[in-house]
Parts: C-alpha cells; structure tokens; sequence
C-alpha cells in the first residue's frame, strides 16, 4: 500500500511545522467552517472513498499538554486491506473520549489497538505508534501483559466468566497471585462499589455471574475492569446490547468514574456521545475526521458531514 | 397445490419435483435413522439370545421305569449313550441288562464266573478291578457297543422296523436310526485272565485307577496293602496281549483295633490311597514311590459323632472325592498345596465344597461321566444334583418312597437312571444346561479343585473333560479396566495438553492442518500398533528399563529447568524472544532429558536396583527402597509444588516485593533446586522407613517383568486413543466463545492463565466426555492388546506384568469354542459385558456433553 503523508500533527505533539487547519482556527478569523483544501474536493466524504488526500480537523478545545493516551500517525492493516488511516488523537486525563462513526469505520479497531488485543489476530501489521503516559505501547519491549493490566477493557456483549460474581470482580488479582483474602474482599466491594453494582449483589457474591441481567452483568464487566485499578478504560459499545433504562445505568456509572479513570468509549448513540463524554472523535473509513470537545463537536462542528452525521442526517 | 389455512390463492405453485425430493428424502433419512438404531438394538439382541440359556433352569422330565425282578444286593446301576438300555451289577458280579422299550430283562450273565471278594468300580461305572478270595485279580471294562449289522442279514421283520422303533434282536436292540441304518445296541465286557498275586490271601479290598501306560492296583489283603502296576505287553510272536504285575508290599503298619478299612480308593493317577473307616476316619497314604510309602495325613471327613459314611465316590479325574454320611450331608474332599502345609508331602486333604444341608442318609452318589456334576440319591428316594464347583442345586427329584439304591447319569449328561431298593430301574429325561457357569461361577470367587481357596479365575479350556472349566469373568474385566488405566494415564494427558496447546497457544494459520495430521493418527490400523508394541517396543524397553523410568524424571526436569533459565534472560530479550527462539530452546531441553536419563539409567539401576532391575523387580535381590522412591518422588514433588505455591509463595512475595527480576530469576531457581534437592530427599527417607518397616513395593505395582507388559500396552494404546481425545477436547476447548478468552486476555491474563482459569473450566464437561470417548475406546480395543500383552488373565496390578482382556479373550478364544457350549455361551457374555461396559461409558459421555451444550449455550 502506497503510504501517503499527512501534513497535520495531533495537538501537544512538539512540531516546528504548524498545520494549516490550526492556522485558520488560530486566527480565528472564520467561524467553524470547511478547510479550503476540503471544501474544494466536493464532499469529504467522496474525497475519503476516493481515497484522496484529507486532513483531520482538531478543535483548539482538544489540546492537552499531559495526556494520559497518545495517538500517533497510527495505521493498521489487516492483511492487504489498510483499517486505519493515519489516526492521530488524545485521550486526556479523567476525561471521557467518544469515538463515534458509522459501522466499520475503525472505531471498535482503534480501541482495541490500545491494550494490544489485535496482536491476537496473526494478519494484522501496523505503524505509528500509541503512547501511554508518554511510553510507546508499541515499543518491541513491552510487555504487554503488564500493559493490558494498565489498560482495562469493556466489550460490547457483557462477557462475564463462568464463575461466581466475587470471583469475576476480583480476577485481576488472582492472576496476579494475590491470595489474601481480605485484600480480595475489600477490592470485590470497592470495585463494585465503584461500578454501581454493590448494592444489588451484595448478598449473593458467590451465586453465578451469569444469573445476572444483561444490564448488571455489564456493570459487572466494568467492576472488573475497574478491580485493576487501570490507567485506561476501553468501553466498546458498552450499551449495544442492553435496554434504555440500564444504559441509563451505565451512563451515570461512566459519569461516576470519571475523573478517577480516562475513558475511551466507543459508541453507535449520539445522546450517549452528547452526555456522558467529554472530547468526541468523528472516524469515517478508518479516517479520524474530526476531534474536539463534545460541545464544540456536537453544537459548533467544522465539517458539515461531522454536523450531518451528530444529527442524524447522514447519508 | 391448493391454498391452505390462507384464505387465498398464492400466486405461484411449488413444483412437483420439490414436493416430491422432500418426501423421499424425509423418507430415506428416517429409514436410515431407524436402522441404525435398530441394527445397534439387533446386536444386543442377538447377544442376549446367546447368553440368556446360560441362566435358564436344567430340566428333568419322567421319562421311563422298568420292574428289575429281585436283584440280590446291586451295586450299580448303569445307562447306555441313547438311553435304550440300563445294566444292574449285583455285588456277586451278575451283570443284567434291560430294555426301557419292553421293560424287559434281555439279559443275564456273570462275566467274573466266581463271586468277587471286592469290586471296584471307576466313578463313570467304566473300567474296573475284582479281586477274589484265592488272591487273584482281574481287571476289565464294562462297554456298551454300537453296531451296524448289515440288513441283507436281518430277518424281514427285522428289516422293516419303522424309524425310532425299539425291537430286541440278540443280547440286545436294534433301532432305525435317522439316517436310515439300523443300529444295533449292546453291552459288552471286556476282562483280563484272572491275574494271580504273590500272596494267595482273600482280597478284603481292592482299588484302581487308570494311567496312560496302565492299570494302577491297590489291594488290601492278609491285614496290609500291596501296590500294583500293571504293564500290558504285546508277545509278538504270537500277538497275544499279556499283562505284567509289579507288586510293592507298602510300608503301611495298619492299626489292629480298627481292622480292615471299610474303602479303599486310589487318588488321581494313582499317587495316593486312601483308606476310610465308616466312622469317617481317613488315611491318606503317599505312594508317588511305593518303596518308602507312608501315611502323610489323617483326616475325619464324618465331623458328626456316631454317624458313619453311607456312600462315597470320585468326581470325573478322581481327584475330588464326594463322602456321603448317615447325617445327609455330603462333601467334597479334594488336595491343596497351602504354603505352609504340615504334611510330609506338602498338600492337605480340605472339605472344599458342602452341597445342601443335613437331611435324609445318603445311600447313593453318581457323578456325571463329562462334567463336575454329582448326583445324590437318599434314603428317603429323594435325588438331587449339584454341580460340584458352584455348590448350586440344580435339581431335586421325589423319586417314590424307596431308598435309592443306586443311581448314574447318561454318557451325554441328557439322562439319569435311578435303582430303587424295590428293584424298580426309572429312567429321567434331562437337560442340566450350562450348571458350570452361573452368576456365583462368574462372577464371585469359586474354590476350584485343586485351589488353595475361593479364586477368580478364567481357564475356560483344556485337552481333557476332566478338566474343570474356570469361568471366572473378574480376571478379565480386571485386564480390561488395567489396560484402560495405564493407556489412559499415558494418553489422556498428552492428548489434553495437546488439545489445549493447539486451541489456546498455537497460531490460527497451523491449529487447522496440526488437527488434521493428529486426526490422521486414528486412521493408523491398530494391528499396526500392536505390531510396532509387541516386536519393536517391547524388546527395546527391555533393555532401557531403568532409563525409561529415569526419564520420567529427568524429562519434566529439564523443561523445568529450562524454563526458569528462560527467566534469568533480561527482559527485553525474553519479550523479544518469545517467538521461535523460545520454541527451539525448549525443543533443545527434550534431548537434553532424554540423554541424562540414558545417561543416569544405569547409574541409577546400580544404585537403587542393585544392578539388574529385571532381577530386583523379580525379587530375587536388593532391597525395597528404590521401587518407594520412584513411586514416591512425583508425590513429594508434588506436595513441594502445593506447598511452595500455598505457604512459602506468598511470603517469598512478600520479601521480595522491591528485588529486581534478576534477583527473582534467581530466587526462583534456588527453590526450584531445594525443591528437588527437599522432593528427593523426603521421597527417600519415606522410602527407607518403608522398607525398614518392612513393607516392600514389589509384588503389588511393581514386580516381576515380562516382556509384553501393562507399560507397553498403555504407551502403545495410549497412541491409539491419543486422536479421539485430543479432536473431542479440541472441539470443546475452541468452542468456549471468543468472548471470554478476550475479556481475560484484556484483563492482564497470560494465554497459560486465560486457559486454565477461564477456558479449562468452561470446557471441562466436554473435555471429561471427551475422555469418557477415549475411556470407551481403550476399554474395546483389542488388537494391540491381543498382541501387546502375552494374555495371560492373572489379576495383578504390577504395571510390568501382562494381563488379558474382554476383548482380547474374545478374539482368542471365540475360534475355538464349541458351537452353543457353555464356553461359547460365556464368550458372547463377555461380549455382553464390553458391550455394557462401553456403553454406558458413552452414554455417560453423552450425557455431560449434552449439558455442557446447554451451559454453552447460556455463554
């Protein structure tokens, strides 16, 4: 595959060479609008089918010095199809980051690149790199049992093990070798705790964790996540498979969580985006379009199929 | 088509030829299914219509009576083959004969000429000895004979008798048989010229029996016993036959006060005497070398105070002898050869076997002329008859209110023929079926003639028809199961981690040809394996015994130890390495423990094995401690690994929180090595301590090596069974949703913890069905057991001893079994049995895999 250059740099990224967007936006001379070299392609999103040469469009409001996850120039292959698209993003500190898109648009790739979980997956090749806390997760000497320890992960089906609640919630730490029973103890409740789920399962710690409703088992899936004490927060849909009222659930627990964790969420839902995040990244075929603050994103978008897209005129 | 149950008409038709393939079809598949369920059905049908005549009753059915006139004191009764005629044998030697047809005496003779002053008849009523008051003997045999006179020489009338007709013609009868020839049916004797003895004193007693170059005599004559043996030689000038004496006056001092014996038996071949007094005081004289023969044993075969012996005779092969006394009871008596016997001749008289209780006095004892029955007839003319191995009742006749004089069973055991003390002769019709092989026969342990006590044994045939068939089915399900345990010791792990390896470690591109090339082993005919087992194997372990048991240790120790060299390497590089590098070296540490233990192998067998472990497995030298400590090592390794994991784990954790990976690397091998050094040491204390108290591991797990032994079978099986397990377990392992494997991966897990906490626990059910399968096969397979194994059906457990199975029985014995004979019969049993056994073991599988279906479902 032809590697093509891409002229933009993520924001806190150190670069004598400022993109052109930012020059626009720096002046603020214009409101939110199209980048001239976009604009004149008729349609980005043609441009991007057409495989053509687009830039990213960053809002000042998604800039942060000390991120907690850093995206670089990241490319990915699955075999000869090429997945990703120079994505270049940050996850900021305590703050919770949507990814959203329509289907097959690399979001759900892109999280999992994260902790690692498509090296799994024999055909895959990437490029660029990803940072966590400014160390490369990518670097040949990593281990990436110590870093999907940092990084926890929600997936779109609750997964629960086969096992008790008790032991669910505190399977971070059995792998680690940890035996005491009152540490264990105390982690199962805090997580729970943290997850929103103590209240309900408090009194059957040891029944089956599949005897849950879909809703708590989720909130299960992130007590787990949450057991590790990571770094990071990978939700991939975590509402997908579940009703109204328990993603009501889940949104204020992701609320709740906030600021204790960085979170990075995938999502098919523009309310769920609008609420519970904080940054909001638009992807279209594997392409990172455009990134900024939800408010900025949802209320002021740049691009006019980033607006069309967050209000449900897509297409 | 019309419109059903719509309402309306749909606009297009479905074809005929739709219609028409899903009804053949639905057709065809359901014959299908139903003939497979039924053929499986029709297999345990027609088992069970074979087996099932095994257990159904004998029979016994009135047939016919005959008025023998007056006899004067008969001795015995006696029956032709066909049942058409029956003999009396009075004490004076009168010899009568009667046709059950006419009811007629059709003849009357004395063959001996004088009175004999002592008859000894053999059990079947065949051969026997007289002896007379001028101090002769004479031996001879009773016979009835068959002919085929030809019919030109028959009177007309004679001729045209119609088919089953009995008419008399002679000394006897003629009958029109199926095939249309007219038979003729007598008695004949056959007797030697009277034979004189040295001494010319009355004959008190006489006994005799029969050797392969001879008749055996034992007199007793002028207060003492003299041996006989006799020689028939051949004049060949003139032809005539000429038998020679050869008298040993035995050493034998008999007591005056008890006078003479009232019996006088001669044991077996003719090794031993018997003398009995009616008070039931028995001596038994060794005469194996009549030159210095002695009385080795005195028994009382009467317990009973008063009560005298009332009849007695010799089962067939006159090695059990069945005493009948006033009280009703009747024993058998036969040798044994305990370990500590006590007698000059190292074998013991032993009341073996009781048959029924206390009742009427036995007056008559027959035992069958082809199998272990025995027939008892009392005073009150009741008969019973047992079989004599089994002790079981297999049938009781009220005969009439007379004593039972005597009585015998038919030549083909399809008939009894009873004298009653009213001179009346009846004849039963009877059909004992297959008495010798009940439940108790098979399965429970039976004390067979000849036995130190009650044993499960199968012996099922030998060349002769005194031979007492052992039926006993424990030894061969006993092989079945050991065959199964070691093969699945062997195979079931291998096949599980190898199943686990290619599901959860092996990348995707090689998991599908890997299985098919383990799937391709199946196909591996197992004659093929049994083949390699027996002639290449087999010698080749002989000669690496010492260093195939090494190797067990030094094997897992090297990759152990591989392993925590591994963790010494700097992160980077180990990370970096985790590829093919790591592969290598751990394909590196296999040859590495396979050389040190070819290399420690006879190091260790003069250490431990006192230099030749065939020897010290046999017993014949060294000492115990060496078999302790290599059953005991992988018990102490183990109990090392749970400790070390549960008590010193979390407290070297603890001390070691702020060590750098170096230092843990370190620590790790320094337990790895007290571990050995602790396991070895332990194993070895526990061992001698053993030892010391006497306890010895030889003769139980370990003993005596034979070649084709349990360790070959269950390597070579283990091969066999390897495919089976591995594709079920594969199955169930790949099955766990992808799901869970990716929420412990994203959880920090390592693919080893993701497999055993996460993926072996949800597969479990599937992999223990899948083991349950590779159980089914080990347990039926029978050509590398046939050929592996030597066959002998010993129930030991010593892993380097062989063993037979069910199946293997089956192949080996089926060929040579009579159509429809008991041995037959109990051979489709064991059919039975596998059948049951391999059923059930699926049927079980089927079941956990069924609700491992459902729980997977649930996921």
């Amino acid at each position: 595959m032809e590697e093509r250059t891409i002229e933009i740099r993520p924001p806190g990224v150190a670069s004598k060479e400022v993109p052109r967007m930012m020059r626009s936006q720096a002046g603020g001379q214009e409101p939110a609008g199209i980048p001239e070299s976009n604009a004149t392609l008729g349609g980005l999103f043609e441009a991007i089918e057409q495989d053509r040469k687009f830039e990213t469009v960053v809002h000042d409001s998604a800039r942060d010095d000390n991120p907690v996850l850093e995206i670089q120039e990241f490319r990915l292959w699955y075999g000869e199809a090429q997945a990703l698209h120079d994505v270049s993003m940050i996850c900021p500190q305590g703050k919770v980051t949507a990814l959203i898109g329509p289907s097959g648009c690399g979001k759900s790739t892109l999280l999992r690149c994260v902790n690692r979980m498509n090296d799994l997956i024999d055909s895959v090749r990437i490029s660029g790199d990803m940072l966590l806390n400014g160390q490369s997760i990518y670097d040949k000497g990593v281990d990436v049992i110590e870093l999907r320890k940092r990084i926890g992960m929600v997936f779109q089906k609750p997964n629960p093990f086969p096992m008790s609640i008790f032991e669910n919630v505190v399977y971070s730490l059995r792998i680690d070798g940890e035996r005491d029973r009152r540490v264990l103890q105390e982690v199962c409740e805090q997580s729970l705790r943290g997850a929103g789920l103590w209240k309900e399962v408090k009194d059957r710690l040891d029944s089956s964790a599949l005897a849950l409703s879909g809703g708590q088992q989720q909130r299960l899936c992130i007590a787990r996540a949450i057991a590790a004490e990571p770094d990071v927060l990978l939700l991939d849909e975590p509402c997908s498979a579940l009703d109204p009222i328990a993603t009501g659930r889940i949104e204020e627990l992701i609320e709740e969580l906030k600021g204790t964790y960085s979170i990075l969420i995938v999502t098919h839902n523009m309310q769920q985006a609008s609420r519970a995040s904080d940054f909001t990244a638009f992807m279209y075929l594997g392409r990172l379009v455009e990134f900024g603050s939800t408010e900025d994103i949802f209320l002021q978008p740049k691009l006019k199929e980033t607006e069309d897209y967050v209000t449900g005129r897509f297409g | 088509m019309k419109p059903r149950a719509t309402g309306t008409r749909r606009p297009r038709k479905t074809r005929f030829s739709v219609t028409f393939s899903e009804g053949a079809s639905r057709a065809l598949i359901t014959v299908g299914g139903i003939g497979t369920i039924a053929a499986v059905a029709l297999i345990f049908v027609f088992l069970l219509w074979v087996v099932v005549p095994l257990f159904t009753a004998p029979t016994v059915e009135a047939a016919e009576r005959l008025s023998a006139g007056s006899l004067e004191a008969p001795r015995a009764v006696l029956i032709d083959e066909y049942q058409l005629l029956a003999s009396t044998l009075d004490a004076d030697g009168t010899l009568r004969t009667f046709d059950f047809a006419s009811g007629e005496k059709i003849g009357e003779r004395k063959p001996l000429e004088q009175r004999p002053s002592a008859v000894s008849l053999s059990p079947e009523g065949r051969d026997f000895a007289a002896g007379f008051e001028d101090g002769s003997v004479r031996i001879g045999r009773f016979g009835y004979r068959s002919y085929f006179p030809p019919e030109a020489e028959l009177a007309p009338e004679l001729r045209a008798i119609e088919d089953g007709v009995v008419v008399r013609y002679e000394d006897g009868v003629l009958q029109r048989v199926q095939d249309g020839a007219l038979r003729f049916q007598g008695i004949d004797v056959e007797l030697s010229d009277p034979l004189s003895m040295r001494k010319s004193t009355p004959i008190e007693r006489i006994a005799h029996t029969a050797r392969d170059d001879g008749m055996v005599l034992c007199v007793w004559t002028d207060g003492g016993l003299i041996f006989v043996e006799t020689e028939e030689r051949t004049n060949f000038l003139t032809g005539e036959v000429v038998l020679d004496l050869s008298e040993t006056e035995l050493a034998y001092e008999p007591d005056p006060s008890r006078g003479t014996p009232d019996y006088l038996l001669l044991v077996g071949r003719g090794d031993n005497v018997l003398l009995l007094w009616e008070d039931g005081r028995l001596e038994r004289v060794d005469v194996r070398d009549p030159e210095s023969a002695s009385v080795v044993e005195v028994v009382d075969v009467v317990p009973a105070d008063g009560e005298v012996v009332t009849a007695l005779s010799f089962l067939i092969g006159k090695s059990t002898l069945v005493v009948g006394d006033s009280t009703g009871a009747v024993r058998s008596w036969f040798r044994i050869k305990p370990e500590a016997a006590g007698t000059p001749d190292g074998t013991v008289f032993v009341p073996a076997h009781r048959f029924g209780s206390t009742g009427s006095a036995v007056t008559a004892l027959a035992p069958s002329p082809r199998s272990r029955l025995i027939s008892v007839g009392r005073e009150d003319g009741t008969v019973q008859i047992y079989q004599a191995t089994t002790e079981a009742l297999l049938v009781e006749l009220e005969v009439g209110p007379d004593a039972i004089r005597a009585l015998s069973m038919s030549p083909k055991e399809d008939g009894l023929c009873v004298l009653t003390a009213a001179d009346e002769v009846m004849r039963w019709d009877m059909d004992p079926r297959h008495p010798e092989a009940d439940l108790t026969a098979l399965f429970a342990p039976v004390w067979y003639e000849g036995y130190e006590q009650p044993a499960h044994v199968w012996q099922s045939e030998s060349g002769t028809d005194e031979f007492e068939p052992k039926l006993g089915f424990l030894p061969l399900i006993y092989g079945t199961l050991k065959a199964t345990l070691y093969s699945m010791l062997f195979g079931a792990p291998l096949a599980l981690f190898a199943a686990l390896y290619t599901s959860e470690f092996l990348s995707r591109r090689l998991r599908t040809p890997i299985k098919s090339i383990i799937e391709m082993m199946a196909s591996l005919p197992s004659v093929v394996l049994g083949f390699l087992a027996a002639l290449v194997i087999a010698p080749v372990a002989q000669t690496v015994v010492p260093a195939t048991l090494v190797s067990f240790v030094t094997l897992p120790l090297a990759l152990l130890l591989g392993a925590y060299l591994w963790q010494l390497l700097p992160q980077r590089l180990s990370i970096r390495w985790s590829g093919w590098q790591r592969l290598c070296c751990m394909g590196l540490a296999l040859p590495v423990g396979v050389l040190s233990a070819l290399a420690l192998g006879p190091w260790v067998e003069g250490l431990l094995f006192a230099g030749n472990i065939e020897l010290w497995l046999d017993g014949q030298r060294g000492n115990g401690v060496g078999g302790w400590l290599i059953l005991l090592l992988p018990l102490c390794a183990l109990l090392w690994t749970l400790f070390g994991g549960r008590a010193l784990g979390p407290w070297m954790r603890r001390r070691s929180a702020n060590w750098s990976r170096h230092q843990c690397a370190v620590l790790d091998i320094a337990k790895f090595g007290v571990g050995i050094a602790a396991s070895i040491g332990v194993a070895l204390l526990v061992s001698s301590l053993l030892d010391g108290a006497g306890y010895d591991p030889r003769g139980s797990y370990v003993g005596t090596y034979v070649q084709r032994n349990a360790l070959i079978v269950g390597f070579v099986m283990g091969f066999a069974i390897i495919p089976i397990i591995y594709t079920l377990a594969e199955d169930a392992l790949s099955s766990v949703p992808e799901h869970l494997r990716l929420a412990s991966l994203g959880a920090g897990a390592t693919p080893w913890q993701t497999a055993v906490r996460v993926i072996v626990p949800t597969a479990m059910s599937g992999l223990f069905s899948a083991v349950m399968i590779g159980l089914g096969r080990a347990v039926g397979e029978t050509m590398i057991v046939l050929m592996a194994t030597g066959n002998t059906p010993v129930m030991d457990m010593n892993i380097f001893n062989g063993f037979r199975t069910l199946s293997a029985n089956i192949a080996v014995e089926l060929p040579e079994a009579v159509q429809n004979s008991t041995h037959y019969r109990a051979l489709f049993l064991a059919a039975l049995v596998l059948f049951a056994m391999t059923f059930t073991l699926n049927t079980l599988a089927e079941l956990v895999r069924l609700r491992f279906r459902k729980r997977a479902v649930q996921l």
